[in-house]
């Protein structure tokens, strides 16, 4: 069967016009229905049973018609029925019997017969019959026989279960014709698709079972397994097919990996370094047969490719880079098994063709596909991985061939090249006879390649790119050399991991073994001895030259340009895809790959930016190591570019990276670098966050608390990470407030220098007043030169860990309070009582602190007006507890300077005060008792007090202190004799509390009046001294009486003088005024006026009420008051104008209640006549209800005294209510 | 054998990460695990196609690539465990079981009051234990 092998390849690439339907032509109808067939297909849709018997929808089926006359299908019966099955996917799947009859006679003799013989023939055959009438539709007898005949054909073939028949009007076809031809064909290929399957199926089956017997053929199984494949592709059954090549696939590698059997794997002809793994028809499976199986090298590529045609028809590009991508791995791990067997670097070959052509075939059967996101993701995923897997072959061919100085000893570059092991060829190629002069090019080529520095001067060993040295390995793989050679030697302690610098280190480190190596005539000898690194570059450049058919990728080696073209344009393929997939730390991490490749190029620009996106991934996510590999590179594209705000923050993130990243040497680079640039010629401030670098922290303990208004001095522990003393040219603190919206709160700023030690430093702000309210650090800015840091670095305690600035947390822990205002001094005054008026009197100030100390406070006392401080006199301070201490302090100005030992204790504070009131005391009658108003003796003194750290606390108040005479003195004639001797009684009345010793009391009578002994001006009964307690009266009598001596009144009123003596307290109130106890007699004289009235005159003027003429008054009702003025008696000549021929009147009426409608005020004639008499009538208007004092009529010009009010007036009227008006309604 | 073990915080942060090459190339370890949390946050982020596994803390293998193999597990605080092995041959239930011994050590670890969360592991025995369980993982191979 495996004979036939060949035979079925022609076969199915043949068969690619889809599935067969056979005509046979029984009345040569085919010229003339062959357009209407052909028009037919692909069939536009066909239900067919799958695999599983199960119905399946298959659209646009490709099928073409052959007549059973034509030479393909007579030709195509082999010879060997036995195998006949093996093709017969080719075969009819149905046969369409084209017949045409105008005669029943006809057709019962001629027709019939002829289609019975051309059934009964094979059974298995699925066959249909179209019955064209060519009858004209007009011709009416024609068409009925047609039909007849028709009818009887129907008869004759059709079943019960089927219908065979249809029918074709040639001249006029039913528009239904066409869909039942359709589904007729459908149905028939159906069933002989059903029927081939099972068939092929219980011939793999068959052969399945004898898997394990020693006549077990693969090519013959493969046979049947890819006839049926190929079957269900024809019938556009793919998902089928792929399962049919998945399944042989499986069985495959079953059958591959079975011991005992030495099998050729393939892979040596010319041109196998190219992957056909997308390619089905790349070599001819006759080729590739060995004994009873395939070659696994061709034969897992062919099945791969079916797959791949198969999954590219489903439209699953994705699924072709998923499974192609696993196939490149595991089959690049078959390859590796092989390695000795084939060319040098075969392996390394093949995988970068296969993920390129997988790369190109997926990517161009995807374009315009659409996607759901997920997908579209994964899908650029594989492209991505495809791409990198591709690129790090080609780096590990370029490093072989002498380019791994070119390529960038990163992470990503060590991570794929360091853990792939070298290729294992039975033999390390050798170098050809005549290559003297391409060693010494290469030699020249790696001399002159420099190993790129580091910016900052930067030592590091650079990451290996290579699994184990180079020069080792291929001189260990030359089987005839052994393993310790000089080379060897002189690598053991030149050994850094970098192959392509152990040359040059040789180079320098042994001359003669160098003049030996360069110099061209010992090329003769390689062979015999150990070979030179570029010895092994050329070799293996050689080796590479013949394994490589694909010129893309010889070109691509050929020179470093084109090297690095190619590998920039597989770097920024994968960068690319993983850009647009789940993967972006891929993407960005190759992005720095190409920024090495631009950098080296010198654009500058673009390697800077990519660079830079390399490093905000790393720094976001504190990958420091990694960081610190790739941000010195940014900043030496930042410093060529000039670009002093990119550089300076590099710098400060390369001194924020953990110390232990880099030496204190380096470090300090770093620093001088800031710090150069930041004292140098830049034309702008720039600003920048050091957040990571310089962080802060309050004292420990509880927070500073100030007072509302006071200053303080904050202490902040500066966290500095430089490697030295750094100068801070200014350095200012935000606070901010912890509640409440913060209202923009003003930095604390320290103008002077700073000098940061390394590590922890403990910084003193002067803090301003602040509102009151609980502070947190804010931020740290300052300056350093030109540079404007920033810093919102916080650290608890201790220097900040290196990965503090992933977070930033907000302390919470407040470092400022400022109290809300509250009292923080009390002054009150200490003196409860009146003081003496006129007299110097201390006045007593309690001073009272309240948390808070006075230290330093100066008291500002500003007597108002009536008071006056004696300043002479020296101040007095006691404490409230006695013990407390004692000082006298002067004051000056008004101003008391607080001595130190009361800033905490409560003391009082005395100070001497004489209160003015110019006009004499008056003494009363007891007939019109007034007491003395307190807010005559009220006098004010403004306190200020100023105190606190800076005096920036200000305490005012006004206290009033109330000063009196000593004593209220009140008059009464207690008895008054006919001839004119009058008995005063003057009542004392102590006004304050304090003891009141009377020594001597004195009166000087006024005019009119005498003592009745004219020399003795004292009582009538001495009974001196006389005490008076606190708030008691005393009385004296004084013996008077009335006198005129017709002179002019010389004194008006008259004088009593008291000379006392008081005893009390300063504490209390009134006490013996300052000068008096200074002068020792204690003795005060206290001169009262006093008013003494002669005894009162008959009334010469009798004003009468008048009764209202109406009974009730109203409101608003105009009503006459009435007054009768009536003249007692005849004026005296000498008596004043109030006894003129006229008076004048004023009526006085409270003007809420009462409208005057007359005239108020005015004068009337009144004759001088005793017994005269008028009357006079106001008008007057009510304006509210109620009782109400009616008006009064005055007369000013005549005393008081002198009226008699006769009749009098009532004290209230009744006013009623106004009537009810209607005029004000509305009638509804 | 294994060649890293690594702990990485739930912001992506490393906590923790040893290399057991031997030779100082530490810094293409980092690169590796840094670049498996891609696959981390691919499996993590698409719940939808990770379905059976969503519940499961071992991930499984992440990475599958030609030299090395890279496996995940993610704790039920985000925080990742990740190996790195050279052994191509290993067998699933040995990784479980070793990511089960490597989180014990990890909880023991950050459990140790001197330990501040979310910052580096820095603790001598914990190093210790992780290098136990690493020399006890499989058998052990050459490279």
């Amino acid at each position: 069967m495996a004979n036939y092998l060949a035979q079925f390849q022609s076969i199915k690439t043949s068969c690619d016009r889809g599935v067969v339907v056979s005509v046979e032509d029984v009345s040569d109808l085919w010229p003339s229905m062959k357009e209407g067939f052909e028009a037919r297909v692909p069939l536009k849709e066909a239900s067919l049973n799958n695999r599983t018997r199960n119905p399946v929808r298959v659209v646009n089926l490709a099928a073409q018609f052959i007549l059973t006359t034509d030479a393909r299908l007579r030709s195509r019966f082999p010879q060997d029925n036995q195998f006949q099955y093996l093709f017969w996917f080719r075969e009819p799947y149905a046969t369409v019997l084209l017949v045409s009859c105008d005669d029943l006679d006809d057709f019962k003799t001629i027709l019939r017969p002829r289609l019975k013989l051309i059934l009964q023939n094979d059974d298995d055959r699925e066959w249909f019959i179209v019955f064209v009438s060519r009858a004209d539709p007009a011709n009416d007898p024609a068409s009925k026989m047609a039909k007849k005949v028709y009818a009887r054909l129907e008869l004759d073939f059709n079943t019960k279960k089927r219908e065979r028949c249809c029918k074709y009007d040639f001249h006029a076809p039913h528009p239904s014709f066409w869909d039942d031809f359709d589904s007729k064909l459908a149905e028939c290929i159906r069933n002989t698709l059903d029927r081939r399957v099972q068939f092929y199926e219980d011939e793999i089956r068959k052969l399945t079972e004898q898997r394990f017997l020693p006549i077990w053929n693969f090519c013959n199984f493969f046979i049947l397994k890819e006839s049926l494949a190929f079957m269900f592709e024809m019938a556009n059954l793919h998902e089928d097919s792929l399962r049919e090549y998945d399944e042989l696939e499986l069985c495959y590698s079953e059958t591959a990996g079975t011991p005992g059997k030495h099998r050729d794997f393939g892979g040596i002809d010319h041109g196998d370094d190219r992957a056909a793994l997308l390619n089905p028809s790349f070599k001819q499976l006759t080729l590739i047969v060995q004994d009873d199986t395939f070659r696994e090298f061709e034969f897992r590529q062919y099945i791969f490719a079916c797959q791949a045609k198969l999954l590219f028809k489903l439209g699953r590009p994705l699924e072709v880079a998923a499974r192609g991508h696993s196939f490149v791995i595991s089959f690049s791990k078959v390859l590796a098994m092989h390695e000795n067997a084939l060319p040098f670097c075969f392996r390394e070959v093949w995988v970068i063709t296969a993920c390129l052509a997988l790369l190109k075939s997926t990517m161009s059967h995807y374009n315009g596909g659409v996607m759901p996101p997920d997908i579209e993701r994964e899908f650029y995923r594989l492209q991505g991985d495809l791409y990198s897997l591709c690129r790090v072959k080609f780096m590990r061919l370029a490093y072989l061939i002498g380019y791994g100085h070119e390529i960038e000893k990163s992470p990503v570059n060590s991570a794929a090249l360091s853990m792939l092991p070298w290729p294992k060829p039975a033999i390390w190629p050798a170098l050809s006879p005549d290559s003297s002069a391409e060693v010494l090019a290469k030699e020249k080529m790696i001399l002159q390649s420099k190993p790129r520095e580091k910016h900052f001067n930067i030592q590091r060993k650079p990451l290996p790119l290579e699994p184990s040295l180079l020069l080792r390995e291929a001189n260990r793989r030359r089987a005839f050399l052994s393993v310790g050679n000089i080379s060897e030697l002189l690598e053991s302690h030149a050994n850094d991991g970098s192959g392509s610098d152990v040359n040059s280190r040789l180079a320098s480190k042994n001359p003669s073994y160098m003049s030996r190596t360069f110099s061209g005539p010992t090329m003769s000898d390689t062979r015999d001895r150990p070979m030179t690194l570029s010895e092994v570059h050329v070799a293996a450049e050689y080796a590479l030259k013949l394994t490589v058919s694909n010129p893309d990728i010889l070109n691509s080696l050929s020179s470093l340009e084109e090297f690095e073209k190619k590998y920039m344009e597989l770097t920024k393929g994968a960068a690319d895809n993983y850009h647009k997939s789940w993967w972006k730390r891929h993407g960005v991490i190759l992005d720095g790959e190409i920024a090495a490749l631009h950098f080296k190029k010198g654009e500058i620009d673009q390697a800077a930016k990519s660079y830079e996106k390399v490093c905000a991934l790393y720094s976001g996510e504190g990958w420091h190591e990694l960081l610190a590999d790739i941000l010195p590179n940014l900043a030496e594209c930042q410093k060529i570019l000039n670009d002093e705000a990119g550089y300076l923050s590099s710098c400060i993130r390369l001194l924020s990276l953990d110390s232990g990243l880099f030496l204190t040497k380096e470090r300090q680079l770093f620093q001088a670098e800031l710090v150069r640039l930041a004292h140098g010629d830049m034309k702008h401030p720039v600003p920048l966050d050091v957040s990571s670098l310089i962080t802060f922290y309050g004292t420990a303990g509880p927070a500073l608390e100030l007072c509302d208004g006071d200053p303080g001095v904050l202490q902040v522990t500066v966290w500095s990470g430089f490697p030295d003393e750094i100068v801070l040219e200014n350095l200012n603190l935000t606070l901010s407030a912890s509640f409440g919206a913060d209202e923009g709160v003003k930095p604390i700023k320290s103008a002077e220098k700073h000098v940061l030690k390394p590590g922890k430093n403990v910084i003193t702000l002067d803090l301003p007043p602040q509102k009151p309210g609980s502070y947190v650090l804010g931020a740290l800015t300052g300056q350093i030169g030109h540079l404007q840091f920033r810093s919102h670095g916080f650290s608890k305690a201790g220097p900040a860990d290196s990965d503090d600035f992933m977070s930033y947390e907000k302390p919470t822990r407040p470092v400022l309070k400022v109290l809300s205002p509250r009292p923080l001094v009390d002054i009150t005054c200490a003196v409860s009582s009146a003081l003496l008026m006129n007299e110097l009197q201390w006045i007593g100030l309690i001073i009272k602190p309240l948390d808070y100390s006075l230290k330093g406070g100066i008291l500002h006392i500003d007597a108002g007006p009536g008071l006056k401080i004696e300043e002479s006199h020296l101040i007095e301070i006691e404490g409230y507890e006695p013990a407390e201490g004692f000082e006298k302090v002067p004051i000056e100005g008004g101003k008391v300077a607080l001595p130190d030992w009361v800033s905490d204790v409560t003391t009082v504070l005395w100070f001497p005060v004489c209160a003015i009131d110019e006009s004499m005391a008056r003494g009363t009658s007891s007939a019109l008792p007034q007491k003395p108003s307190i807010v005559d003796g009220m006098r004010m003194i403004a306190l200020k007090l100023e105190f606190g750290t800076f005096r920036n606390q200000i305490f005012e108040r006004t206290i009033a202190v109330t000063f009196t005479d000593p004593f209220h003195v009140t008059t009464r004639i207690t008895d008054k004799s006919t001839d004119g001797t009058l008995l005063l009684q003057v009542m004392l009345q102590s006004q304050v509390k304090a003891t009141l010793n009377i020594h001597d009391a004195w009166l000087d009578l006024q005019d009119g009046f005498e003592h009745m002994s004219k020399t003795d001006k004292r009582p009538t009964l001495s009974t001196f001294p006389l005490v008076i307690s606190p708030s008691s009266k005393a009385g004296i009598l004084f013996t008077v009486r009335l006198y005129s001596n017709g002179e002019e009144a010389s004194q008006q009123d008259s004088i009593l003088n008291l000379k006392y003596g008081i005893t009390g307290n300063r504490t209390i109130g009134a006490h013996t005024p300052i000068l008096a106890k200074v002068e020792g007699s204690g003795e005060i004289v206290f001169k009262i006026t006093l008013a003494l009235q002669r005894p009162v005159l008959d009334p010469c003027v009798a004003v009468g009420f008048l009764p209202f003429s109406s009974d009730c008054l109203r409101v608003g009702q105009l009503v006459n008051v009435k007054w009768r003025i009536e003249r007692l008696k005849n004026p005296e000549a000498d008596v004043s104008s109030s006894c003129r021929d006229e008076v004048l009147y004023e009526v006085d009426a409270n003007p809420q209640n009462w409208m005057v409608a007359g005239r108020k005020k005015g004068h009337v004639s009144l004759s001088k006549e005793q017994g005269s008499r008028i009357e006079i009538t106001v008008t007057c208007v009510p304006l509210v209800s109620g009782y109400v004092h009616p008006p009064q009529l005055g007369l000013p010009e005549v005393g008081e005294q002198n009226i008699s009010c006769n009749p009098a007036g009532p004290h209230l009227v009744c006013v009623l209510p106004p009537t009810l008006s209607s005029s004000y309604c509305i009638p509804a | 054998m294994i060649v890293c073990v690594a702990v990485v915080g739930h912001q992506n942060n490393p906590l923790y990460l040893q290399s057991f090459t031997g030779s100082d190339d530490a810094l293409k370890l980092h690169h590796i695990v840094h670049c498996s949390l891609d696959v981390i946050d691919e499996r993590v982020n698409n719940p939808k196609r990770s379905a059976s596994t969503l519940n499961e803390t071992f991930l499984g293998l992440l990475y599958p690539t030609e030299n090395y193999k890279v496996y995940g597990y993610l704790t039920n605080t985000k925080v990742k465990l990740i190996m790195v092995t050279t052994d191509l041959d290993v067998k699933d239930a040995d990784v479980r079981s070793f990511f089960r011994k490597f989180h014990a050590a990890y909880v023991d670890a950050v459990c140790n009051p001197f330990h501040v969360p979310g910052k580096k592991i820095t603790s001598n025995s914990f190093s210790e234990r992780v290098g136990t369980i690493v020399r006890s993982f499989g058998p052990s191979m050459t490279l």
